[in-house]
């Protein structure tokens, strides 16, 4: 070749060099933009497309209660999709639609006009419902398998359980704090379908590799559904605004019962308003009222500065502390009451005295011991911890007014919990609502242990304070309608006034009514609680949460097995380390038993009073407010020789 | 005629970057027909396979004489492809729409592929017999032109508008090369511009749609535009590393248009990633630079012009094709070149890659 011609060639094949590089450059570029660059757009796009991955009804554990009744499981139902771009008919496919599914035609025809190529027409529809459509064999119209979550005892223990939402996530209570562990594996399936819509499975599952788990309750069913009936009537009768009812075991702290009344039902979630939902037992705090006298008292006792039988000076009714008057309920005050009276009777100024006693700096440490302050750590979300005033910031008043329960709050829990340490001989423990975790197969893979958060009094002085708590309960008691046949009961109630968040001071209307107490006292078994939220009429704890004590306990105590005392007592009187009072039960066996006589009417309140006087059609005397104290003539007078009867009344704290 | 000198200027990289380009094709073509492979899917893989056996056979012939023979049969081979198209459009096989095929014995067989090689040897020799050293001025450029205009003709009648825009853009890149006169390249180009509105209207009405979907394949995601929207989905969803061998789920579930033959690099790019397209794209480039060394080192105009103009149908035909599945260019019918299933292009361009190395053999050689 000619040298001129090689150079011309070398040129040109530069310049064609340059061409090719700089043509794959622009496609490598193109390759790079496509594949780094919008990866995420196109890859969505990827998947969303023509193929639908369905996450397959991927089941939620079950949560059962502690003997295997199902609280929560997880029901396959089926799903109404459509593909808008295989129907042609539009109108006519969606009149059918509405008729079958009752909704309106117009929100059927719009979703079925919506550019995008997978719609749900309705998720988890009624079987017969979707039988029907899928008679229409509408073509664009298709069907899969959802689960979902079904509370079968609807109100029962709903706010222990909360819920999960649509798309299966736990949203409130035990759904949402062991959301994780109830949550089975996600379980993807990409059902494919070609580009003219034909399904064409490519079964190829993705798995998380999560497992379901199922979660065993310490709750009992049939003592939660009795509670939850027990705190409605109470609250019904007693046009309270709500009402609480916590049932824990003595010992270990499970959580047998947790009802908050109004209910809600959990299948319908939607249809509550949020606040409805909130599990109030945990979340609520409020002034407890007298019912804090029972820890004063173990303070007391434990820290050695009062006996039982001390006595106190009660100042006839009007103690000052700084510039406010301390006044005591009864009528005219107490003058001098031992402790064991101070408390039955629920006298504010005596329980000041043992407060002053006692010191505000040991009271605090011993109300934070018995969990005041803090959370109880129960496994739920959205635990609240109360207020307790420490030393520092406590004025002269405050540090009076909060040995009868006044600026201090506390939930719920914190207070049945508080009570339990007492009964369980001076040991808080920490409730819990899980007992266990179970995989697939039913094997127990966690099991809660009960577990000790710290001992807060001597087993010694909690039998003390046990026995003195058993007086409120007994007929001169303030708690004397917490009473169950058989047992002994013991517990303290209280009545403490709402601030009204108007007038920024305790309101005259607005009370909290309550009663904490556990049975039996020698060898407890149950910490039940009841309060009722602003109760109209009458509004002593004793008088409107104590029956729900009893009504709920001594149910729960037969359903439970626990077999009634009497006949232990008679076995083992002399092992017995308290000696039991004469039991109110044969009483009033003995009162219905002879409708001859006059019955006792003591410890009971006005409507019944009034009541069985009625039906025995005696004409009644009504003096004062509260319980039955007195009456005359006495029970016992032969029904025959009188027509007329008086009864005194007082109130109880 | 055997010269032990050829045994030792064999191009063994050349072969060596065929066989790997043809191995990934094969690969590839299996995961593309995999799906199908109920339906008939592995008869297409089988028969690729032996596509490339009969294409190397075809390429180790191309070396066995001395290319300046085909100078002289450069344009008695040019004809008897033209009369082969005539051939088509009176008998040929009609599929999907347009008329390409001929049988032979039963094998199917596209005349246009034969014609590239044909004319790009027919080119070369016209530039090396005329010698215009201050370049080609328009009216010297009307035989070879003739000679691109005839099969281009044939085949956009056939229809095959996309191999048609292959052989005249290749032609293009060849006569470029022979130096044409700045003037007369600017009249071309002028010339071209104001031919467009002539050529749209002749279009036919899916080219038209085509050309419309490539300036915004958005607007009718099922209609015209849904091929390059899943050929982009495909390889955007392919991301850096890809989704595996077989494990392409656009691929898997005829997202993707053809993806045996024009769509194939789409696949590719599923399931290999980026680093799988520039892997490819790489070797591609490798060989077009290896095409173009032997261009320059060969010892006569004929054999550079050869070289190439095969160099040229490989670059374009990839461009174009690439270009296309990334959405870079409108969708038009042409495979990637010794990567997509099809007998006739493999064969031809194998043949053409011998072509290559007749001439990268004998560069040291003296007539």
């Amino acid at each position: 070749m000619k040298v001129r011609e090689k150079k011309w060639i070398r040129f040109r094949i530069y310049v064609v060099t340059f061409f090719f590089v700089g043509g794959l450059g622009i496609i490598l570029s193109r390759a790079y933009q496509l594949q780094v660059l919008e990866r995420e757009r196109l890859t969505s796009i990827a998947l969303a497309g023509y193929r639908d991955v369905i996450r397959l009804p991927s089941k939620r554990g079950t949560i059962y209660d502690r003997e295997g009744h199902e609280l929560a499981v997880s029901i396959s139902v089926d799903s109404i999709y459509a593909r808008p771009a295989l129907i042609k008919e539009k109108l006519l496919a969606s009149r059918k639609l509405a008729r079958t599914l009752q909704v309106k035609q117009s929100k059927i025809f719009r979703v079925l006009n919506s550019k995008r190529p997978f719609v749900w027409l309705v998720r988890r529809e009624e079987p017969d419902k979707v039988k029907q459509v899928k008679s229409l064999h509408l073509e664009g119209v298709g069907f899969t398998k959802e689960s979902r979550r079904y509370y079968p005892g609807k109100e029962i223990a709903a706010h222990v359980l909360g819920f999960a939402g649509t798309d299966h996530k736990g949203l409130e209570g035990l759904e949402k704090a062991y959301d994780k562990i109830l949550r089975g594996p996600e379980c993807r399936l990409v059902q494919m379908r070609d580009a003219l819509g034909r399904p064409f499975y490519v079964s190829r599952v993705v798995s998380d590799g999560r497992e379901t788990h199922d979660l065993v309750l310490t709750i009992d069913k049939d003592v939660q559904y009795r509670a939850q009936q027990a705190l409605n009537a109470a609250v019904a009768k007693t046009k309270s605004k709500s009402g609480q009812c916590v049932i824990v075991n003595a010992v270990s702290g499970e959580v047998l019962a947790m009802a908050v009344s109004p209910s809600f039902n959990p299948n319908v979630f939607w249809k509550y308003h949020s606040y409805q939902w909130r599990n109030r037992t945990i979340t609520d705090c409020y002034e407890p009222g007298s019912v804090i006298k029972a820890f004063l008292l173990g303070a007391a006792l434990d820290s050695g500065t009062i006996s039982p039988d001390m006595k106190f000076y009660c100042e006839k009714g009007e103690y000052r502390v700084g510039r406010r008057i301390i006044h005591d309920h009864h009528a005219g005050g107490y003058d001098f009451l031992s402790v064991r009276e101070i408390i039955a009777f629920s006298s504010n100024i005596g329980a000041v005295k043992i407060g002053e006693k006692l010191g505000y700096e040991r009271f605090y440490e011993y109300l934070r011991k018995f969990g005041f302050g803090r959370k109880t750590g129960i496994d739920l979300i959205g635990e609240r911890s109360g207020f307790v005033r420490p030393v520092e910031s406590a004025k002269e008043i405050e540090k009076a007014t909060i040995c009868f329960g006044q600026g201090m709050t506390a939930t719920s829990l914190q207070l049945v919990m508080a009570m339990a340490a007492i009964a369980n001989r001076g040991r808080l423990m920490r409730p819990y609502l899980v007992r266990e975790i179970r995989d697939e197969e039913g094997k127990v893979i966690r099991k809660t242990p009960p577990r000790l958060v710290r001992r807060v009094i001597s087993a010694e002085t909690a039998s003390k304070v046990a026995e003195i708590l058993e007086h409120v309960v007994s007929k001169e008691g303030t708690g004397s309608l917490a009473a169950i046949e058989g047992y002994r009961v013991a517990g303290k109630t209280g009545t403490s006034q709402k601030v009204d968040p108007r007038t920024r001071s305790y309101s005259n209307q607005k009370y909290v009514s309550l009663f904490v107490g556990f049975v039996p006292v020698d060898r407890p078994k149950l910490v039940i609680l009841v309060m009722l939220n602003e109760p109209q009429g009458n509004r002593y704890g004793g008088v409107v949460a104590a029956p729900v004590f009893r009504e709920v306990g001594a149910w729960s105590l037969n359903h439970l097995g626990v077999h009634p005392q009497l006949v232990l007592v008679k076995n083992k009187e002399e092992k017995q380390k308290f000696p039991s009072r004469p039991d109110r039960s044969l009483e009033s066996k003995v009162r219905e038993i002879n409708p001859d006589f006059l019955p006792d009417f003591t410890g009971q309140t006005m409507r019944d009073v009034l009541r069985e006087a009625r039906s025995l059609g005696l004409e009644v005397v009504l003096e004062g407010t509260g319980l039955a104290v007195s009456q005359s003539p006495k029970a016992g007078h032969p029904l025959g020789k009188i027509s007329k009867v008086k009864v005194s009344f007082h109130p109880p704290i | 005629m055997f010269d032990r000198r050829l045994l030792k200027n064999f191009d063994w990289i050349l072969l060596l970057l065929l066989i790997i380009i043809s191995a990934i094709s094969v690969l590839n073509l299996y995961s593309a027909t995999y799906p199908l492979r109920q339906a008939g899917g592995s008869v297409i893989f089988m028969k690729q396979i032996y596509w490339f056996i009969i294409g190397f056979a075809a390429l180790l012939f191309m070396t066995t004489f001395d290319y300046h023979l085909l100078g002289r049969l450069a344009y008695p081979a040019y004809f008897f492809a033209l009369a082969l198209l005539i051939v088509v459009l009176l008998k040929g096989e009609v599929r999907s729409g347009s008329q390409r095929w001929l049988s032979l014995g039963g094998v199917m067989f596209q005349p246009a592929e034969l014609m590239k090689i044909a004319l790009v040897i027919a080119l070369a020799r016209f530039f090396s017999e005329h010698d215009h050293p201050n370049g080609y001025r328009l009216r010297d450029l009307w035989r070879p032109f003739l000679l691109m205009a005839l099969p281009c003709g044939l085949i956009i009648k056939e229809p095959d508008l996309g191999t048609a825009l292959t052989i005249g853009i290749v032609c293009f890149s060849v006569i470029l090369f022979a130096k044409v006169r700045l003037k007369s390249l600017l009249i071309l180009v002028i010339g071209a511009f104001l031919a467009a509105p002539f050529i749209w209207v002749n279009l036919q009405e899916y080219q038209q749609k085509r050309i419309l979907t490539y300036l915004s394949p958005e607007m009718d995601p099922l209609g015209a535009g849904y091929h390059i929207n899943q050929s982009k989905i495909a390889i955007g969803s392919g991301l850096v590393w890809g989704k595996g061998f077989l494990q392409g789920t656009q691929t898997r579930l005829h997202f993707l248009p053809e993806q045996h033959t024009d769509f194939a690099f789409s696949v590719l790019a599923e399931e290999w990633g980026f680093a799988g397209s520039l892997i490819l794209l790489l070797l591609y480039l490798f060989l077009m630079l290896w095409g173009i060394n032997i261009a320059r080192t060969s010892k006569d105009k004929f054999g550079a012009l050869i070289s190439l103009g095969v160099v040229a149908i490989i670059f374009w035909q990839m461009a174009i094709n690439v270009s296309m599945v990334t959405g870079l260019l409108p969708v038009v019918g042409i495979p990637l070149v010794l990567f997509s299933y099809g007998g006739s292009s493999i064969v031809s361009t194998m043949a053409g890659m011998g072509l290559l190395m007749n001439i990268s053999m004998r560069r040291f050689m003296f007539q």
